[in-house]
């Protein structure tokens, strides 16, 4: 269907798309999946992003919530104070408007 | 050249047009020689603010239609959307009234009226910078 909508889009505006598939990558170097943290402790996640055709800067999320907007495409970013307990930490390649173009990694993490 | 790119630019082109009618019709409904061609202002100002509401929507449309999902933004940026949400609706129920039965008012109402379009106006422009700084 959205494949359809962006056919649909170039043809009413006789521009031929970048490409459909999802382009880019994220990596999460720091911390591990399945990493435990202290929740005491002032905690980085390290990152490197391609961010594909589509995408334009990331987006920062903790249990699905956003909490940063990071302009670099590769760094380090600290977390603020993370509650005890199992917690997904997840990076998602956006466009120029902030909608996830599908392009994203999460990592999940014990926090103690 | 990427038609998402294009699409946006083309929504972005008719909300900043909007902006501009909100804004500059307001005030110069408030500058004294302009005064007669106020009801003309009036629409104006209706349409502009139609405009940004429909293109407002047709951001999110897009998101949508391509991506499944709406832009995210969070904290500031949902502030900044939300008095634009306001000013937007505000603008239209005014100019709306304004067009419907202004031209009973008193002289000081009407002027009122075309100050506050002008504040609207000027406050939605001034939401819109941190709403695209702070998502």
């Amino acid at each position: 269907m959205r494949k359809l909508f962006w056919i649909g889009l170039a043809a009413v505006t006789g521009v031929a798309p970048a490409s459909f598939a999802a382009e880019g990558s994220v990596t999460i170097t720091s911390p591990a999946e399945g990493a435990k943290l202290d929740a005491m402790a002032q905690n980085k996640i390290v990152y490197e992003v391609m961010p594909g055709a589509r995408g334009d800067h990331v987006h920062l999320y903790v249990d699905g919530k956003e909490v940063a907007v990071l302009r670099a495409l590769k760094g380090s970013r600290t977390l603020d104070t993370l509650a005890p307990g199992d917690r997904t930490l997840c990076i998602k390649v956006v466009n120029k408007a902030h909608t996830p173009i599908g392009v994203e990694k999460c990592v999940k993490v014990r926090v103690e | 050249m990427d038609p998402q790119n294009l699409a946006y630019a083309l929504i972005q082109l008719a909300h900043n047009f909007g902006a501009v009618a909100v804004t500059g019709g307001a005030l110069a409904a408030l500058w004294p020689p302009a005064r007669m061609q106020r009801r003309q202002i009036a629409w104006l100002v209706l349409s502009g603010w139609g405009t940004q509401a429909a293109s407002g929507a047709g951001f999110g449309a897009v998101s949508y239609a391509g991506y499944g999902h709406l832009p995210d933004i969070h904290g500031i940026a949902i502030a900044a959307l939300t008095v634009k949400l306001a000013c937007a609706l505000s603008g239209f129920t005014l100019a709306g009234a304004w067009l419907r039965s202004g031209g009973g008012w008193s002289a000081a109402r009407q002027e009122a009226v075309w100050i506050a379009l002008a504040a609207l106006g000027a406050t939605a422009l001034s939401a819109a910078a941190f709403l695209r700084w702070f998502s």
